[in-house]
């Protein structure tokens, strides 16, 4: 392609490619906060049914965080699934547990959604990649 | 056997229903910019489906890059394939983009001939199916995205520099599903009449129709060099409307037929040639049929068994050469011992005179419907039970945007029952095992009149297999996993 000749095409070109590229480039931002989530699930392997959730949290000079309203969430990795809700609880100071009902293998995702004693909102993700079947299934 | 003289026979009872003779459809049809009418909200669309993968949630299921890819978008296009035809392709948002792109720059150069036939595309077609294995591609939003933006940018580079509608007929993979999938559709794009093409002089419907002052083409004939009068089933045609628009009488239509009738037919096909002088597209029929049991195989609990075991057994801890493997076996293995088994019976019991090759190439297609079948039956499950996702992965998009137009999300909102659907999903096997078996007989009935049931048996044995294990393969439990290993 001739540039000089043809500057307009050339320019469009360039725009749709940096377009193109910006956004590729993107990627969404993760959620910054000053928390520490310590997150554990069980039973280890998981498998499919009944699961608990627990979690505990800090804040950056690693003391405890109490008080949390906190919702969980478990999405399958695949689109169609409906996801589990449920509310965690907060069984001792700054540790919190929830209980959920996993209906298939495969790959989840634990998001926490949630509100801090100040305010402050907390996302986080977790991803729980290998929920095995049932035992006595394959 | 004189396949080609039975549809004509049926016409002369009864005339085919004619889609361009329903109101609204017809006229539609018609119109000399439906195409750009039916693809351009597709194109918006995908840019929709493109931004939100890239700027959206990273979750697939809120998603609308993963959740339209990979619920609606494969679920619509296979029951519209089986209910009607290939009316994707017609709506194909890439080649809109193509057509505005040629008008900026028109391609130079003339597909390589040796690169004139399926083999390219076979080998996209199986290269899709084993990255969507291996990268997870359905969990994926931002891969999705890029996926759709890879396809818009192939189109332009191939419709770009080849003439002609070369990446549809060459090149592209879901294309090539399609056609394959279409020989089982109902509706064909075809003539009325063929005494009105014989008396026919211009042949505007592969040359084109031309201004008579400036003798340009002002509507285009075929571009994938199907000659309406010799085209013979469905293959190869994006239902385009080219040659609909481009006849001088009116003479081409969209008109029913028998479903999977064209795969009995060895007559000489406009653009194709015989399908039983056709490897590279038994191939595709054969990467079509025993692909559609890979790809389902990947979505229920044997395959951590086996890939684990697998990996145990070669001592890796990487995916690839696992999964590598599972297709040699799915998509090589399996395919020459249950082909070439059923091929050698039917010579040697069936006493059928055909080359071996020959053999298995002819009967490679009559497993076509015993595939659509499972691809119907995997596609459907998820479109059916992920059917109302899109209305909070909608709603959550709108919210991202400060637009909270339609409410809060309702996430639960997710589709049909699972026991529900895997009635229908059996429906489809038995559909697709019904068909190849009555493709298989009618290929065996003519090449062994005497023996026909030695000839069929060999093949009603393999199709008995593959229906078999699609059965198992969608009562097995389902696991929508992630990476499977370290990997």
């Amino acid at each position: 392609m001739n540039c000089p000749a043809q500057p307009r095409r050339c320019r469009l070109v360039f725009v749709v490619v940096a377009v193109i590229v910006g956004i590729g480039c993107h990627r969404p931002p993760n959620t910054s906060s000053d928390v520490m989530v310590e997150f554990q699930i069980k039973p280890d392997p998981v498998r499919v049914g009944p699961v608990v959730i627990s979690f505990t949290l800090t804040d950056a000079g690693n003391h405890p965080v109490t008080g949390a309203q906190i919702a969980v969430e478990a999405d399958m990795s695949h689109a169609g699934m409906s996801p589990v809700f449920a509310q965690a609880n907060e069984v001792r100071p700054a540790r919190y547990e929830s209980h959920l009902s996993l209906a298939m293998a495969g790959g989840w995702v634990i998001l926490l959604h949630g509100t801090l004693p100040h305010g402050e909102k907390l996302e986080r993700q977790f991803d729980v990649r290998d929920v095995r079947p049932k035992l006595g299934e394959l | 056997m004189n396949q080609a003289s039975i549809p004509s026979e049926r016409n002369i009872d009864s005339p085919p229903f004619d889609l361009m003779q329903v109101p609204v459809l017809g006229p539609l049809f018609r119109w000399r910019y439906a195409r750009p009418f039916l693809q351009a909200p597709l194109l918006v669309v995908s840019v929709t489906m493109i931004l939100h993968g890239l700027f959206g949630p990273s979750l697939a299921p809120k998603n609308l890059a993963t959740t339209l890819s990979w619920l609606h978008f494969r679920g619509i296009l296979v029951l519209v394939l089986l209910c009607a035809g290939n009316f994707f392709c017609l709506a194909c948002p890439f080649m809109l983009v193509r057509q505005v792109a040629r008008r900026f720059s028109r391609p130079r150069f003339t597909w390589p001939r040796v690169l004139r036939n399926k083999w390219v595309s076979v080998a996209l077609f199986v290269l899709i199916l084993f990255t969507y294995e291996l990268f997870d591609l359905w969990s994926s939003p931002w891969w999705t995205a890029w996926l759709i933006i890879g396809y818009f940018l192939s189109v332009l580079v191939v419709d770009g520099l080849f003439k002609h509608a070369s990446f549809c007929k060459f090149v592209c993979p879901i294309g090539q599903f399609n056609f394959v999938a279409s020989t089982l559709s109902p509706f064909e794009v075809k003539v009325r009449d063929q005494d009105v093409c014989t008396r026919c002089l211009t042949k505007d419907c592969i040359r084109g129709r031309r201004d008579a002052a400036s003798d340009l083409v002002v509507i285009r004939g075929c571009e994938l060099a199907l000659f309406q009068p010799r085209k013979v089933g469905n293959m190869d045609c994006t239902f385009c409307l080219d040659c609909i628009h481009a006849c001088p009488h009116d003479n081409v239509g969209i008109l029913s037929r028998l479903p999977g009738s064209e795969l009995l037919d060895d007559s000489l096909r406009s653009g194709i040639g015989y399908f039983s002088r056709r490897k590279d597209l038994a191939a595709l029929a054969v990467v079509f049929t025993f692909g559609a049991l890979l790809n389902a195989f990947g979505m229920v609990s044997p395959v951590y068994a086996v890939e684990n075991w697998l990996g145990k057994m070669l001592h890796v801890s990487h995916e690839a050469p696992v999964l590598g493997l599972i297709f040699a076996v799915f998509l090589i293995l399996e395919p020459v011992l249950l082909l070439g088994g059923a091929a050698w019976l039917t010579r040697t019991w069936g006493s059928v005179k055909r080359a071996f090759v020959p053999l298995v190439v002819r009967y490679s297609y009559g497993l076509v419907p015993m595939g659509f079948g499972m691809w119907l039956a995997h596609y459907g499950f998820h479109f059916l039970t992920g059917l109302y996702t899109i209305f909070p992965v909608t709603q959550n998009a709108f919210a991202s945007l400060g637009w909270p137009l339609l409410g809060e999300p309702r996430w639960t909102l997710t589709g049909l029952p699972a026991n529900a659907v895997q009635v229908i999903e059996i429906g489809f096997l038995v559909l697709g095992f019904a068909g190849s078996l009555a493709v298989t007989h009618g290929l065996a009935e003519e090449d062994s009149p005497a023996k026909p049931l030695r000839a069929f048996i060999p093949w009603a044995v393999v199709c008995a297999v593959l229906f078999t294990a699609s059965l198992w393969l969608i009562f097995q439990p389902m696991e929508m996993r992630a990476t499977l290993m370290n990997g």
